[in-house]
């Protein structure tokens, strides 16, 4: 289990290590609604730009308020963190990761970037039209920055090989349904964090070994109260930690770095550009693309339900201004069904003092009298 | 010597009427907060001492020296106390308490002691953070809410406040109620902003009062804010060092049309009250 935790944090070295082993190219991308299949099909290797949330004093110069996952990003860049990355792509998203798109690119030269048009409304009438040229343009400019041809068969491998990725994370996530969960919300945030860093044959493996493994691992007493962890991106586990240290458990999460990135398949068929057009589109809303046929309130419900949550932590990166818009409609449809619910804001730095506060007093919430003992 | 207006006076208080020898539990409560720290004694369910005193940096000898106070003259040691409480944000520093409480759980039982059982929302006025809680019946937490990493000009706040327009902190309050009306807020997203904007409204030459008024209308702002995420109910009692500010307590009341419950108590002793409560029940329950 900790060489999830291992590979996401040295992931700039197993990125490394991947291009010295396979002679292949990195492609970094900013936001989920990348076709990765496509990038993988290209035997290019797809690897989500994560922040690090180290307090910087150049990003300001660059990226003004924006959220701390924006900002990082660029300083990571600017430190030469990313200098293994051979080109960046952004898939239409929130204008913090446009800016951090456009302004890495000061910072380093890419030999290849790609704007990615995704639909804000993904499930409106010309959607998957638009979503399907773009997919097809996508492809085309690929071939030609690999030099390699993405045929059928690379596509259904690429396909097969995500598939599997997303059945096995959704194995993992279902065993966190279980009274006494042998997977803690922070390791399970781990494993689907390094899964956007790695190439998905590797962590496909790593995930089989571990099922093999788990069933023998004992079962830790009653672990507390069971929350669910909705709201904006994030590239650590340190949130989860922190809560199952306060004695209680993450039992699922409703983030785009989280269950949302696997939770969906590619639904195979003959074109199959328009099969991931529709699974990209058709993944569990982010709040930016919860538009007009809103299916967000009622995934985050059905999660808390399905999960036997008995309360929910809504963690916002501050400034990430599609949650802000979408947070007070959860916050309403929460309430609706007096379903505890605690509000943070994260920044690049977090005081943990006053985290860990006011986390103690959700838990106290969600289960009263709880005192901690000293010695 | 230049006179230091941000200061208010420490304390310490003994129940003469009780003769804690008597008593059948005597727990105490300790809350080092950002600015104050109090300790108080409980015997059985009575106040019978406490102390408040500056928040100092060494906050393992600033816990021992708050308690010590408040035991002073009353014969009472550290060893006759059958359970410590600690709570705020140096609560895991004290290391004579038998237990620690978060702030939020302290601030509910406190403001319950004080104000009775019918207080529904309680509003924690504190040196750096503002807290609004609303309860359910047996002190259970209902919702809550706390500032982020703003201060939004609380207690630490109005003391640079009190340097910069030279007004005794102890007279803010009631200075910036001279007028019927309001003037305009200052800044009300920002501390630092406020401040700068406070020394612009003074450099105009508007009178002291009128930017006193200013100032904490805008602070009363910002709370308002805080407290109407969680739709306050009555009974809403003000606890923390701000509580005895009236400049901001008459302007909240006002905000949310609601008159606040009052108290014979020092509302900065909710805490450590609520801790010596916590302790008293840790002790029932064993």
């Amino acid at each position: 289990m900790h060489r999830f935790k291992e590979v996401l944090d040295n992931r700039h070295e197993y990125a490394k290590n991947w291009k010295a082993r396979t002679g292949g190219k990195v492609l970094g991308y900013f936001e989920p609604y990348t076709p990765e299949e496509v990038i993988y099909a290209a035997s290019a290797l797809p690897v989500r730009l994560l922040s690090r949330h180290e307090p910087d004093d150049m990003t300001d110069r660059n990226i003004y308020a924006s959220c701390a996952c924006a900002r990082d990003i660029v300083n990571q860049v600017a430190l030469g963190r990313f200098d293994y990355v051979d080109g960046i792509t952004y898939a239409e998203a929130c204008q913090w990761m446009r800016h951090a798109f456009i302004s890495s690119q000061y910072f380093q030269s890419f030999s290849y970037t790609c704007d990615i048009f995704v639909p804000d409304y993904v499930d409106g009438h010309r959607s998957k039209d638009v979503m399907y040229s773009e997919m097809k343009a996508f492809k085309k400019s690929l071939e030609e920055w690999t030099s390699n041809t993405i045929t059928d068969e690379a596509l259904d491998h690429a396909i097969d090989v995500y598939n599997t990725n997303r059945r096995l994370m959704r194995q993992i996530y279902e065993l966190r349904r279980a009274d006494n969960p042998i997977v803690s919300g922070a390791e399970a945030m781990e494993m689907v964090l390094a899964s956007q860093v790695m190439d998905k044959e590797d962590h496909n493996r790593m995930l089989q070994e571990v099922l093999k493994e788990l069933p023998r691992r004992s079962h830790a007493g009653y672990p507390g109260p069971r929350l669910m962890l909705v709201g904006s991106p994030t590239s650590d586990a340190n949130l989860e930690r922190l809560v199952e240290e306060l004695g209680a458990v993450v039992v699922i999460d409703e983030l785009c770095t989280g269950s949302c990135y696997f939770w969906n398949e590619v639904i195979p068929q003959e074109d199959r550009l328009l099969a991931l057009s529709l699974r990209y589109l058709g993944k569990p809303h982010c709040a930016l693309k919860d538009n007009n046929w809103r299916r967000r309130p009622a995934h985050i419900l059905q999660l808390y339900e399905d999960f036997n949550a008995q309360g929910v932590i809504i963690a916002k990166q501050i400034y990430c201004h599609p949650h802000g818009t979408d947070n007070p409609h959860i916050w309403k449809i929460l309430r609706e069904r007096i379903y505890p619910f605690h509000f943070l804001e994260r920044d690049t730095t977090v005081p943990e003092r006053e985290m860990k506060t006011r986390l103690e007093a959700f838990i106290n919430l969600v289960e009263p009298v709880r005192v901690k003992l000293r010695g | 010597m230049t006179r230091e207006y941000w200061k208010w006076p420490e304390s310490r208080w003994t129940l003469n009427d009780i003769d804690w020898r008597k008593a059948n539990i005597i727990t105490a409560g300790i809350d080092i907060g950002s600015v104050s720290s109090q300790a108080v004694v409980l015997c059985d369910d009575k106040l019978y001492c406490y102390s408040n005193n500056y928040t100092s940096p060494e906050i393992g000898d600033n816990a021992k020296n708050t308690l010590d106070r408040a035991l002073e003259t009353t014969g009472l040691t550290i060893d006759d106390i059958q359970y410590i409480v600690g709570t705020g944000y140096g609560r895991d520093n004290i290391p004579f308490a038998n237990a620690t409480a978060n702030e939020i759980t302290s601030h509910a039982k406190g403001a319950r002691f004080i104000f009775g059982p019918a207080v529904m929302t309680v509003v924690d006025l504190g040196g750096q953070t503002a807290k609004a809680i609303k309860l359910y019946e047996r002190d259970r937490i209902r919702d809550f809410t706390v500032n982020d990493k703003c201060a939004v000009n609380m207690g630490y706040g109005i003391e640079v406040l009190a340097d910069l327009l030279q007004v005794p902190i102890e007279e803010i309050g009631e200075r910036s109620l001279s007028d019927s009306e309001d003037p305009e807020p200052v800044s009300t997203t920002c501390n630092t902003f406020a401040t700068t904007e406070t020394m612009g409204l003074l450099r105009e030459g508007m009178p002291e009062h009128e930017v006193l008024a200013s100032h904490l209308f805008a602070v009363a702002w910002r709370l308002y804010a805080l407290i109407g995420r969680i739709s306050p109910e009555k009974e809403v009692a003000f606890t923390g060092g701000l509580a005895k500010n009236m400049g901001i307590v008459k302007r909240l009341e006002r905000d949310m049309k609601m008159e606040t419950s009052m108290s014979d108590y020092d509302p900065q002793l909710a805490g450590a009250i609520g801790a010596a409560v916590v302790a008293q029940e840790m002790l029932a329950s064993r």
